[in-house]
């Protein structure tokens, strides 16, 4: 019964070979530009993880800080926060000192005025403005504590380009979706429309909507699925000559692949399904 | 098995059928004679439920309302065989595939059993030799004998011819009409329309003459005939009932 409906998929694909194919190439234009944006999504967002990965509250701690008081801090931190790595007095000069790159600018400074201070690499959960903000503001309560920096004006702007990415890409797949769900809803109703003959003689022969309708189902899915494909390839080649271009761009990676491919024959099979019904509820006697 | 009780059917304002009732049997034979217009096609249709009386209820087995949802009326008309007078082939299709669609249609088949079944269909009309050519190859006897084959395919409880020969040279009715003939003497009922006397008497069955929508001698207020006492008509020959899916 399967290759049954294979072969019927097959057969209606050849009587309509034209209206088909271009339906066929309309979604695969469509998904080529969603397929252009989860790109720049994607690569975008890695770019930002690598930055998130780099956001780290700095927490300046006051000279009479005990040894004892310091190892009871870092604990607290590390336990509520993420991973606290102490920088002594001397490792910030040293390192300010490398940044400074000129060791006669330095010269008039007597003595070490930076304070000693506690790194923390802050957990995934708390990498966004508002998480680090609240987390710098207990922070600062300590005792113990001078100071708490964490960027907070770049931490906002790498939030707010993040969250356009992802509202930007929902708008995209939402505007694609239904340009699918539209382009496959109507070339399977004239597919249906065009056998109406046929649809007719098997409603009086017995036959249920399932058996009517899965053959066009199916040539819908296909159609999208190759089209989800040949848009994968283009994609593909967009990406290769962007690297080309010495632009590193990275492609999608599987899951977004799988999660594309999948998402577009969903589509498909749902604005085939409803198409088939409507058509047959009014076609069949 | 099949019975109309005061059934009556308007097309807006168009009287198709007026308050007809009746009933037939399992393996029974029955023709509807009449002319054109006479309420003959709208009686079939009734039965396989491609409409809706308008008032009154038609039972079929063990179907019975004014209105079957669409997955019912399916059922229904799986239990039926159906011949229509332009054949109803599909052009794009072999004869075998036309055929073996009816049996592909009830679900209850695997791919391993449709082909027997088929073959066995179209050597009882005389077809297998045709079974890879397609409709459009075939005479008009030929497309007849090959729905015929579609219709039995399924060995149905009832078989429903509307008007078998009226697209047929006397020679190729002649032998459409034995093969229905044939198939109903093997145990299925059989209601066929026609316009034709010659041919509703040339069956053998019970005739029922529509005029104008009304069956004479069974008026709007006259009460069904009793399904368990057809009086005054002869049962019909048949024989044990092969199995199949019939009602």
């Amino acid at each position: 019964m399967h290759l049954y409906y294979l072969r019927e998929a097959w057969r209606s694909f050849r009587q309509h070979k034209g209206l088909a194919v271009s339906a066929t190439i309309s979604i695969c234009a469509a998904l080529l530009l969603c397929g252009v944006f989860l790109l720049l999504t994607w690569n975008a967002q890695r770019a930002v993880s690598v930055i998130g990965d780099r956001r780290e509250m700095v927490v300046y701690l006051r000279d009479e800080v005990t040894p004892a008081q310091l190892d009871a801090m870092m604990a607290r931190l590390t336990e509520l926060f993420g991973t606290a790595t102490y920088v002594s007095k001397e490792q910030a000069w040293d390192e300010f000192q490398q940044q400074i790159g000129d060791p006669a600018l330095l010269q008039a400074v007597d003595q070490n005025p930076l304070p000693a201070s506690l790194r923390v690499r802050l957990r995934p959960e708390l990498l966004n403005f508002t998480a680090m903000e609240q987390a710098a503001k207990q922070v600062a309560e300590f005792p113990e504590v001078e100071d708490v920096r964490f960027g907070g004006e770049w931490v906002r702007r790498l939030d707010e380009m993040q969250s356009t990415l992802a509202h930007g890409a929902l708008a995209v797949g939402i505007v694609v979706a239904l340009a699918i769900l539209l382009v496959l809803h109507n070339t399977i109703r004239l597919t249906v429309l065009a056998r109406r003959r046929e649809v007719e003689i098997m409603t009086r022969l017995g036959a249920s909507d399932r058996f009517i309708a899965t053959p066009f189902i199916i040539e819908a899915v296909a159609q999208a699925l190759v089209a989800a494909l040949v848009a994968l390839g283009l994609l593909l080649a967009l990406q290769l000559l962007a690297v080309a271009q010495v632009v590193q761009v990275g492609f999608l990676p599987p899951s977004w692949i799988a999660l594309f491919v999948g998402a577009t024959g969903f589509l498909a099979w749902a604005a085939a399904s409803l198409a088939t019904a409507r058509v047959l509820r009014s076609a069949g006697p | 098995m099949i019975t109309f009780e005061h059934v009556t059917k308007r097309y807006g304002e168009r009287l198709a059928l007026d308050g007809v009732s009746w009933h037939m049997d399992e393996g029974e034979c029955v023709v509807f004679a009449g002319s054109s217009g006479s309420g003959k096609t709208t009686l079939l249709r009734l039965i396989t439920h491609e409409i809706a009386p308008t008032s009154g209820t038609v039972t079929v087995g063990t179907f019975r309302g004014p209105r079957l949802p669409r997955a019912k009326r399916a059922l229904l008309r799986r239990t039926l065989g159906i011949v229509y007078e332009d054949f109803r082939l599909l052009n794009d299709r072999s004869v075998f595939e036309n055929v073996a669609l009816a049996v592909r249609i009830t679900g209850h088949f695997a791919d391993a059993e449709v082909v027997p079944r088929t073959l066995y269909a179209l050597e009882e009309v005389g077809l297998q030799q045709k079974q890879a050519v397609y409709p459009w190859e075939l005479s008009a006897g030929e497309k007849q004998r090959a729905a015929i084959a579609r219709a039995i395919v399924n060995r149905p409880a009832v078989v429903l011819a509307d008007e078998p020969t009226g697209a047929l040279e006397p020679s190729s009715a002649r032998d459409v009409i034995a093969l229905l003939r044939k198939i109903h003497a093997e145990g299925a009922a059989l209601v066929m329309v026609t316009t034709r006397q010659d041919v509703a008497e040339s069956l053998g069955g019970r005739i029922l003459r529509l005029e104008d929508g009304r069956l004479p001698g069974a008026g709007p207020d006259a009460p069904p005939p009793s399904p368990y006492a057809p009086a005054g008509y002869p049962p019909a020959e048949s024989g044990p009932a092969p199995p199949g899916v019939g009602l």
